[in-house]
C-alpha cells in the first residue's frame, strides 16, 4: 500500500506534463531577431555578437532587439537605434564610409597593385635570361628513357 | 635590395611599432560616448524602494544627474559615498534632480543595498535594461548629466571619485545649473 | 622552498643566458673554440635549469601549495588532476615559462644536432637563442613571475577559469608555443646566415625539418584551438576571427609561405633575400603575437590581465629582436644580389612567388583586421570592430584564390611550362571544377562562395588524383606490378613531393569541411518544456527529463534530450548548464552526436524557475571534415619529416 504512493506521485507529474507535450519551433520573430543579432556586437565581450554570447548585456540586447521587431520595425531600422546608442563599435564589421573603406579595399589593392608589380618584376627576368639553347635532337630510345628519368625528375 | 625597399621596410616598422606604442597607454574602458549633446531618451519606471511610478516627464525642463548602478557591482559601492555627498551638495538648487537607475538586478538586493548604504535621492527599476540601451550604457556605474533643454551633456563611465567628482561638480554641474543659458559643455571622458 | 629552488633555478638561467651572449661574442672575436663550448654548456645548463623551474611550478600546483600566489589564482583543491596540468600554462606567467622552457628545449637540442655539421653557425645560433631567453627570462622574473609567494597563504586557490578545464587546453598552448619557438630554429640560422655572410642553401637544407616541423606544431595548436572553442564556448563554431586567433593564424601564414619559397632556393638558388625576409616575418609575427596577446593593446576573449609596465617591456624586447633582425637583412642584402634566371612566366618559380603574394596579402588581411581598431582608436578616438563577416568577405576571397594556386602549382614544371604541357595537364581538372560546379547547382547549391570553393576543390583534388594515377601506373608498368604497389613505391621513390600531396589533400579535405559547416549551419533555438519537442533538419529532439548532476568540482543542470530520425531514436544528447563550485562562474557544455561526418550539436543555454529549458540546436555538416582535414595534414607532414633521407640532402 505505501509502495503505491511515490508511485502515485510520479504519475502525478509525468501524466500533466505528457498531457501538455507539444512541438515547439522557432516563429518568424526569432529567425529575425538572430539575423539581426548576429550582426550586433555584445558591448562587454570581445569581438562576440549578442547572439552567441551569453552576457547578460547581450541577453537585454536580445531582447530589445524582440521587442523592436515585435513592434514591426525593419532590421535596418533596430541596427540604426543600436548604432545611434553605440556608435560604430556596436556594429560587427566596420560601416563601410569614410575611413573605414580603406581596410574593405586595403587588400585587393595590395593583391592587384603587389600582383602587376609582380608580373612585370619576373617579366623583366624572363627578358634578361638568354634562351636556353635547343637540344639536340635524340633517337627514339634515349628519348623515351630521358623523359622517364625527367618524370621522376621533375616530381622530386 | 633596393634603397626604397629599405625606406620602405623601415617606415613600415616604424609605424608598427609607433603605433603599438601609442596602444599601450589607451584605456580600453575608454570608448567614445555617441549620446553626449544629443536628446536623453525619455524613461520612465517604478520606484525601487516606493514601488511609485517615476519619469522623466516630471523632470522636464531641470538638470538631471542620471546614475546607472546595480547592488552586484563593486565600484558602485565604492563611489556610493560620493553620490550622497554630490546630493547633499546640490539638493537645495530648484532645478537639480537626481536618479539612480538600477540595472540588471533584483529588487529585495537592490533595497537591502539602499539601506545599507544610505539613500537620499530617488531611484528608478530597470529590470529588463532596456532604458540602459537606450543610454548605451556598456555597464555600471555609468553617470549621466541631462540640461534643462533634455540634452545629455556629459557621459562619464566608472565610479566617481576623486578628481572625476570635482570635474563632475565644478565643470559640469556648477556652469549647467547657474547660467540659464549654459554654454556647450564638451563630453566626458577628460579628467 | 620547492618553489624557491625552481625561482632561484631560473635566476641562474638568466645570468646564463647572458653568459651565452657574452661567450658566443667572444667566440666570434677570438676564434677560439672553447668560446663556443661553454656557450653550448650554459645554453645546456639553461634547459636543464628551465626543466626545474618547470618541475618545481608543476610540482606546487600537485602539491596544491597555495602559497604560490600563481598555483593560488588558477587552481582549486578540488580541480581534477588532468586539468591541474592545464593550469600551469593557464594564466599569462606559467604560459610564459613554459614558452621560454620549449623555447631552450629546442635550441638545445638544435645545438647538439647540428653541432659538428654547422661549427661556423653554432656561436650565432647559440648568441640569438640565448637572447631570445634572456628577453623571456627579464619578463619572467622582474614582470611576470610564477614564482612568487602569497603570504599569508589562502585556504583554498581561487580555482582555474572553467573555459580552459578542457581537455583541449592541455595540449592547445604547448602545441602553439612548439609552433611560434619552433620557427626560431630556422630563424636562428638565417640570421646566422646573413650574419657570417654564408649564404647559400646551406641553412635551408639543415633547418628544413625544423621549419616543417614547426609548421605542424603550429597548425596542430591552432586546429586544437578551434577544436576547443567548438565544445567549450557553445555557440557551434570554431573560429572567431578573435585577436588572439590571429596572432596565432599570422606566423602560420608567413611561415606557410616561406614553407614552400625556400623550394625555390634549394632548386633554383634564387629569392636568397626573400626567403630571408620570409623566416624573419614568421618569426617576428610570432613575437608580435606575444605582445598583442599580453600587452592589453587589443582587448580579446583570451587576453591574460596586462599593465602598460609589462607591455612596454615586451615592446622594447620585441622591437630589439625585430630591430636586429631587420637591421642586419637591410645592411646585408647587398651581397645577396641572387643571379636571378626566368626562362618563363609560366613555370613552378612564378608561381611560388604569386603563391607568396597570396599568402603574404593574405597575412596583411588579418594583420589589417586585428590592428584596425587599435588604429581608429589612436587616430580618431574612435571604436569600432572588425569581426567575422569582415573576414568572410575580405579573407575569404584570397584563401581560394590561394587554394587554386595550390592546384596550379605542383604540375607547372620547373623553369618552362609550354602551352601543350598545360594544355594537357590543366584541361580535365578545370573540367571537373566545371563539373563540380554544375552538379552543386543542380542540387540547389547557390551560394557564390561554396560553388566557388567547389570548383577550387575540384579542380585541385583532380589534379592531384591525376598525378598520383599516372606516376603509380608508370611505375606500375615498369616494375610490372599492380596499381597499389605502384602507387607505393612511386611514394616512396619521391616521399618528399608526395607528402606535400598528402597535405595538399588535407587542406583540400578542411576547405570543404569549413565551407559546408558555414555555409549550410542550420540552427534553431527554442523554449520548451519536459516532453517537448521540436524538429531541426531531418530530426525531431524531444526534452525527455532535466535533472541535476554534481561533478567533482561543479554541479550542473543536465537536459537529457531524444533524437530522432523519423522513428528511429539515434542517441540521447546531455547538454549541460554548469556552476563551478569555487568561482560560481556559470558554462554551457555542449553535447554533441556525429552523424554522416556532421554533427547534431545541442547546448542548453538556460533553465528558467518554473522548468522551461531554452534549448539551442546546431546541424554543422561535415564539420568531421575540418579536424579530417587537418589529421591528414599531418600525416603529410609525418611522411615528410620521416622520409628516409635522399644522396643530395
Amino acid at each position: 500500500m505505501f509502495r503505491l504512493v511515490p508511485i502515485l506521485i510520479i504519475l502525478c507529474f509525468v501524466f500533466p506534463t505528457a498531457g501538455l507535450a507539444e512541438v515547439v519551433d522557432e516563429t518568424e520573430i526569432d529567425q529575425q531577431v538572430r539575423e539581426i543579432a548576429k550582426t550586433l556586437r555584445c558591448t562587454v565581450c570581445q569581438t562576440e555578437n549578442i547572439w552567441e554570447s551569453g552576457a547578460p548585456l547581450a541577453h537585454q540586447m536580445r531582447e530589445a532587439v524582440r521587442e523592436r521587431v515585435r513592434q514591426g520595425q525593419s532590421a535596418e531600422e533596430i541596427r540604426a537605434y543600436f548604432h545611434s546608442r553605440y556608435g560604430d563599435y556596436i556594429m560587427m564589421e566596420p560601416p563601410k564610409q569614410g575611413v573605414n573603406w580603406l581596410i574593405w579595399v586595403a587588400p585587393f589593392l595590395l593583391l592587384f597593385g603587389g600582383g602587376i608589380l609582380l608580373w612585370r618584376e619576373v617579366k623583366g627576368w624572363v627578358t634578361r635570361t638568354p634562351a636556353p639553347q635547343p637540344p639536340p635532337a635524340l633517337d627514339e630510345t634515349s628519348r623515351r628513357r630521358i623523359e622517364r628519368e625527367l618524370h621522376q625528375d621533375k616530381l622530386e | 635590395m633596393t634603397r626604397t625597399t629599405q625606406i620602405t621596410i623601415f617606415v613600415v616598422l616604424l609605424a608598427l611599432l609607433s603605433l603599438f606604442y601609442q596602444g599601450l597607454w589607451g584605456d580600453p574602458r575608454h570608448i567614445p560616448p555617441v549620446l553626449v549633446d544629443t536628446p536623453a531618451p525619455v524613461f520612465e519606471g517604478p520606484d525601487v524602494e516606493s514601488g511609485e511610478p517615476l519619469s522623466s516627464e516630471q523632470y522636464k525642463g531641470k538638470v538631471i544627474l542620471v546614475n546607472f548602478w546595480a547592488s552586484w557591482c563593486q565600484e558602485c559601492k565604492v563611489e556610493h559615498e560620493n553620490l550622497l555627498r554630490l546630493y547633499e551638495e546640490f539638493k537645495d538648487h530648484p532645478e537639480f534632480v537626481m536618479l539612480g537607475i538600477n540595472y540588471q538586478d533584483e529588487i529585495p538586493k537592490a533595497r537591502a543595498y539602499l539601506q545599507r548604504y544610505g539613500s537620499s535621492f530617488p531611484h528608478m527599476q530597470d529590470v529588463k535594461g532596456a532604458l540602459a540601451i537606450d543610454f548605451g550604457v556598456y555597464g555600471v556605474p555609468e553617470t549621466f548629466v541631462i540640461d534643462r533643454q533634455g540634452i545629455i551633456r556629459h557621459k562619464w563611465i566608472g565610479p566617481i571619485v576623486d578628481n572625476v567628482y570635482t570635474n563632475l561638480t565644478q565643470n559640469v554641474l556648477t556652469p549647467l545649473l547657474s547660467d540659464p543659458t549654459p554654454p556647450r559643455q564638451g563630453s566626458g571622458q577628460t579628467t | 622552498m620547492i618553489i624557491e629552488i625552481g625561482h632561484f633555478s631560473a635566476v641562474i638561467a638568466l645570468v646564463l643566458a647572458v653568459f651565452g651572449i657574452a661567450s658566443s661574442g667572444l667566440a666570434l672575436r677570438t676564434h677560439n673554440a672553447d668560446w663556443v663550448r661553454a656557450g653550448r654548456m650554459a645554453l645546456t645548463l639553461i634547459f636543464i635549469l628551465l626543466a626545474v623551474g618547470m618541475a618545481a611550478l608543476i610540482y606546487s600546483f600537485l602539491a596544491r601549495d597555495f602559497s604560490v600566489h600563481y598555483v593560488a589564482t588558477n587552481s582549486n583543491s578540488q580541480l581534477p588532476l588532468f586539468y591541474t596540468i592545464a593550469a600551469v600554462w593557464g594564466g599569462h606567467e606559467g604560459s610564459l615559462l613554459l614558452w621560454v622552457f620549449i623555447l631552450s628545449t629546442f635550441s638545445t637540442i638544435a645545438v647538439w644536432l647540428h653541432w659538428r655539421t654547422q661549427p661556423a653557425i653554432m656561436p650565432y645560433l647559440i648568441g640569438m637563442e640565448c637572447l631570445v631567453i634572456l628577453g623571456f627570462l627579464l619578463l619572467i622574473l622582474f614582470l611576470s613571475s610564477p614564482f612568487d609567494r602569497l603570504i599569508p597563504a589562502p585556504p583554498d586557490g581561487k580555482d582555474l577559469n572553467p573555459l580552459l578545464q578542457d581537455p583541449a587546453m592541455v595540449m592547445h598552448p604547448p602545441m602553439l608555443y612548439m609552433g611560434y619557438v619552433g620557427f626560431s630554429i630556422p630563424f636562428s640560422f638565417a640570421m646566422a646566415a646573413l650574419l657570417s655572410g654564408r649564404l647559400g642553401e646551406e641553412w635551408i637544407k639543415v633547418t628544413q625539418r625544423w621549419t616543417i616541423f614547426a609548421w605542424v606544431c603550429l597548425t596542430t595548436g591552432i586546429l586544437l584551438g578551434g577544436y576547443w572553442a567548438y565544445y567549450e564556448l557553445g555557440w557551434g563554431g570554431y573560429w572567431g576571427w578573435d585577436p588572439v586567433e590571429n596572432a596565432s593564424f599570422m606566423p602560420w601564414l608567413v611561415g606557410t609561405a616561406f614553407l614552400h619559397s625556400v623550394m625555390v632556393q634549394e632548386k633554383r638558388k634564387m629569392f636568397k633575400v626573400w626567403n630571408l625576409f620570409l623566416i624573419i616575418v614568421t618569426f617576428s609575427l610570432s613575437l608580435i603575437g606575444t605582445f598583442l596577446v599580453r600587452s592589453g593593446v587589443l582587448t580579446s576573449v583570451h587576453t591574460f590581465a596586462t599593465d602598460p609596465e609589462r607591455g612596454l617591456y615586451i615592446l622594447i624586447f620585441v622591437t630589439t629582436i625585430i630591430g636586429i633582425a631587420f637591421g642586419s637583412l637591410m645592411l646585408r642584402a647587398n651581397k645577396l644580389k641572387s643571379q636571378i634566371e626566368m626562362d618563363s612566366m609560366v613555370s613552378r618559380e612564378s608561381v611560388f612567388l604569386f603563391n607568396n603574394l597570396f599568402f603574404l596579402v593574405a597575412t596583411a588581411t588579418v594583420f589589417l583586421g586585428t590592428l584596425y581598431p587599435l588604429m581608429i582608436e589612436t587616430w580618431q578616438g574612435a571604436k569600432v570592430t572588425v569581426g567575422p563577416p569582415y573576414y568572410n568577405a575580405v579573407f575569404m576571397p584570397i584563401a581560394l584564390g590561394l587554394l587554386f594556386l595550390m592546384g596550379v602549382g605542383p604540375y607547372i614544371p620547373w623553369r618552362k611550362a609550354s602551352q601543350a604541357s598545360l594544355k594537357k595537364n590543366f584541361l580535365i581538372p578545370v573540367g571537373v571544377g566545371v563539373v563540380s560546379i554544375v552538379v552543386l547547382f543542380a542540387l540547389g547549391i547557390r551560394s557564390l562562395f561554396a560553388l566557388t570553393g567547389a570548383f577550387v576543390v575540384g579542380f585541385s583534388g583532380a589534379a592531384i588524383l591525376i598525378d598520383v594515377g599516372k606516376i603509380s601506373s608508370l611505375y606500375a608498368r615498369r616494375d610490372s606490378i599492380n596499381l597499389l604497389k605502384g602507387f607505393l613505391s612511386a611514394f616512396t621513390a619521391n616521399q618528399r613531393r608526395y607528402s606535400g600531396l598528402v597535405t595538399h589533400v588535407g587542406v583540400l579535405v578542411l576547405v570543404i569541411g569549413i565551407i559546408a559547416s558555414t555555409v549550410y549551419q542550420t540552427e534553431k533555438v527554442v523554449s520548451l518544456r519536459v516532453g517537448d519537442e521540436f524538429v531541426i533538419d531531418d530530426y525531431r529532439v524531444k526534452l525527455e527529463r532535466i535533472h541535476d548532476v554534481r561533478g567533482k568540482n561543479w554541479t550542473a543542470q543536465e537536459g537529457v534530450f531524444e533524437v530522432y530520425e523519423g522513428n528511429t531514436l539515434l542517441t540521447k544528447l546531455r547538454p549541460q548548464k554548469r556552476v563551478y563550485d569555487a568561482s560560481q562562474t556559470p558554462t554551457t557544455e555542449s553535447a554533441i552526436y556525429a552523424k554522416n561526418m556532421g554533427h547534431i550539436f545541442l547546448t542548453m543555454p538556460d533553465v528558467s524557475a518554473d522548468g522551461v529549458a531554452v534549448a539551442r540546436g546546431v546541424i554543422n555538416p561535415l564539420i568531421l571534415w575540418v579536424w579530417g582535414g587537418g589529421g591528414i595534414m599531418g600525416l603529410g607532414v609525418l611522411l615528410n619529416i620521416f622520409r628516409p633521407r635522399k644522396r643530395d640532402e
